[in-house]
């Protein structure tokens, strides 16, 4: 990746473009480095080479699919990724623990109270520091939320991969107002940037409690209706069953996790395999289907939104009183060693393997990013397909590029 | 002044009478085919003696108003285009551009509308922007927040997003843009058909943001592209960048007719 060309400008030939010449061109202008690479450039007859992305309505983001194709057919792929690369895990070593918090926020932009978790939990473990039981409930609370927001999105992106533009709409209303009702609550619409070392930004406010109450008063309603509308439609089943079916021997060699494990028949769910916050106190299925295709995926996606309703149901109820922050100093030094913390973001696994040296900064942060491990599902997947159905098939798998690429 | 005077019913008669008027004069001036003949030679070359040179004062009075009378159309209410029956009180267009040229919708009070066809092509572009559909991160779950059922952008006419550069009027540069993403995003730029606006959506590409000591990113899109509209915040709200594209509107407008001006083309340094 390292040769770099220099192109005019189409509006002014005299100046000069510094840019990668893969991006214009599927083939890349080096000599295959791999075997594989040699095998994959090498075109038979009648098969030819298409770029997908990075500019793409269905490709969640920036990124890139080369696909090699036989008519309409896809007879293999490589998708490129990095078009997103910004360099969280550098950056968090060069910020105090503190600065990692909100580093991490833009990782899963679409949930990003999960992953702004991973320094949060990982210094707490390190410095085995005991949370206050109305922080872990607040932080029980958001992270439902999130998912079920991420999850109704999901939902209206999969339909709209599928060509309906209807419910995408849909999807925008449930998750707009469950993120203005974590706007009361945090100050932000997306990037939260609530969780704190040792507890919460703030307390449940009057806002957030009212809004709450609102939507919890017709959310179960709300999941039916917009479920009516795509549940047995002809198409979007006839698009989505038996297409990309993963066999749960592949999923489990491919790490993949969340829904798309958990569509093959695997009930693994961190939240009940390694309980971590208050999950232990809560009651709660773990919805599995057994098929693995697309449209198993999708049903495990609704089912986990009544589960979460159902969560936070609990939560309110059970929610104790008490402060929302452990005292901690402001000048945060864990101890030297590694820690290891993961949780169940609405794409899968979250994790994070941290390195301390003692001093005020992360050493060494690694990012276990549930989508990067899905998404590696559509080597897989794809090949055998037709082109139109390989949206069907990423959109499914719900990758969201800021994790992937970091 | 004569010109400003409300000529009574057959105007138009009037008008043309004028035309022939003037033309006759023009014929009759010898100084118009005399310089025609030597451009070299000015007026102010020749001594006084010379005829050509007072002539030159009959050519410029010549200048009458070319009033080309209304044939076309009638406004179905007369009332609502300055009284109706009374025929306009300005006939040229140089009095025409002194008046008020606010978009009352007003225009066809004058027979004649006095414009480059951008002037009002613009009108139409910007109460139609099409954004193109490419979101880079973050900022793009706003951008499309902002486009469905809440806050719905269709309402001030940006809607249709379009999914291919060509289709594309604006591009919102909604997310981190980093060094790989920078040729591609450049080339969407490049492919767009002029005349297109780009709006920077969020820190990121308006400066860097939260990640402009990053080893991979481009701190600002305006390394690369001309921005018309910034809109600062990570990510700002949907509210936020219909703002900005009502902004985009205003400049627009403000500047309608003149786009071909502005400077277009990326202006890279190196290294990036
Ligand atoms: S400005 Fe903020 S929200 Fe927008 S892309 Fe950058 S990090 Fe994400």
């Amino acid at each position: 990746m390292a040769q770099q060309t220099r192109v005019r400008s189409l509006d002014d030939p005299d100046v000069f473009v510094e840019s990668p010449a893969t991006i214009y061109d599927a083939v890349p202008p080096y000599p295959p480095r791999t075997e594989r690479e040699a095998e994959f450039y090498h075109l038979r007859d009648g098969e030819m080479l298409i770029n997908l992305g990075p500019q793409h309505p269905s490709t969640h983001g920036v990124l890139r699919v080369v696909l090699k194709i036989d008519g309409e057919r896809v007879v293999d792929l490589d998708p490129v990724i990095g078009y997103l690369h910004r360099g969280v895990e550098k950056i968090c070593e060069n910020g105090t623990w503190h600065h990692a918090i909100s580093n991490c926020d833009p990782l899963e932009y679409v949930a990003s109270m999960f992953s702004e978790a991973m320094p949060v939990l990982a210094c707490e473990k390190l410095l085995d520091l005991q949370v206050p039981r109305r922080a872990e409930y607040i932080r029980v609370l958001a992270w439902e939320l999130n998912r079920i927001a991420s999850h109704a999105l999901f939902m209206g992106w999969l339909s709209l991969d599928l060509g309906g533009l209807t419910p995408i709409l849909y999807g925008f209303i449930e998750r707009d107002e469950i993120v203005e009702m974590l706007n009361a609550l945090t100050g932000q619409r997306v990037l939260f940037n609530y969780l704190r070392i040792g507890g919460v930004n703030g307390d449940l406010n009057h806002d957030f409690m009212s809004r709450l109450g609102d939507w919890m008063s017709h959310a179960a309603e709300q999941v039916e209706n917009q479920t009516k509308l795509i549940n047995e439609n002809e198409i979007f089943v006839g698009r989505t069953r038996g297409l990309g079916v993963v066999d749960r021997a592949t999923a489990l060699r491919m790490c993949a996790t969340g829904p798309v494990l958990r569509a093959t028949g695997i009930p693994y769910d961190i939240r009940r395999a390694h309980p971590y916050s208050v999950y232990n106190e809560l009651e709660f299925d773990v919805p599995t289907r057994e098929e693995g295709d697309s449209y198993a995926r999708y049903l495990v996606h609704v089912d986990e939104i009544k589960q979460s309703i159902h969560i936070i149901d609990q939560v309110l109820h059970q929610m104790p009183d008490g402060t929302v922050m452990a005292k901690i100093p402001r000048w945060i030094r864990p101890r030297p060693g590694r820690a290891w913390v993961s949780i169940e973001s609405p794409r899968g696994q979250y994790g994070a393997y941290v390195m301390s040296d003692g001093s005020d900064h992360p050493f060494r942060m690694r990012i276990r990013d549930p989508s990067f491990f899905n998404l590696s599902l559509v080597g897989h997947l794809m090949p055998g397909n037709l082109i139109a159905d390989t949206m069907a098939i990423m959109a499914s798998l719900d990758p969201v590029m800021g994790g992937i690429d970091k | 002044m004569e010109m400003r005077r409300r000529s009574d019913d057959d105007q138009p008669n009037e008008a043309r009478e004028r035309v022939a008027r003037a033309r006759e004069a023009d014929e009759l001036t010898p100084s118009a085919s005399a310089r025609t003949e030597d451009p070299v030679q000015m007026a102010s070359d020749q001594p006084s003696a010379q005829p050509g040179a007072l002539k030159l004062a009959a050519d410029r009075a010549v200048v009458e108003p070319i009033v080309v009378p209304n044939m076309v159309w009638t406004s179905a209410n007369p009332i609502a285009y300055g009284g109706g029956s009374t025929p306009p009180a300005i006939t040229h267009l140089r009095e025409l551009e002194e008046e008020d040229k606010s978009d009352n919708g007003r225009w066809g009070r004058f027979d004649i509308i006095p414009t480059k066809s951008d002037y009002v092509l613009d009108l139409i572009r910007l109460n139609s922007l099409w954004p193109l559909l490419s979101g880079l991160a973050c900022c793009a779950i706003e951008m499309m927040s902002a486009a469905t059922s809440k806050n719905d952008m269709d309402r001030f006419g940006m809607f249709p997003f379009r999914a291919s550069p060509r289709q594309a009027d604006v591009l919102i540069a909604a997310g981190t843009l980093t060094t790989k993403m920078a040729g591609p995003f450049l080339r969407l730029w490049e492919q767009m058909p002029e005349p297109k606006w780009s709006v920077a959506m969020g820190d990121c590409t308006t400066s860097g943001g939260r990640y402009k000591r990053s080893y991979s990113t481009v701190e600002g899109i305006d390394r690369i592209m001309p921005v018309d509209v910034y809109v600062p915040g990570c990510p700002p709200r949907p509210e936020g960048l219909i703002y900005g594209m009502m902004k985009l509107q205003q400049l627009i407008r403000e500047r309608r007719g003149q786009w071909a001006e502005r400077a277009v083309g990326p202006t890279v340094p190196q290294g990036i």
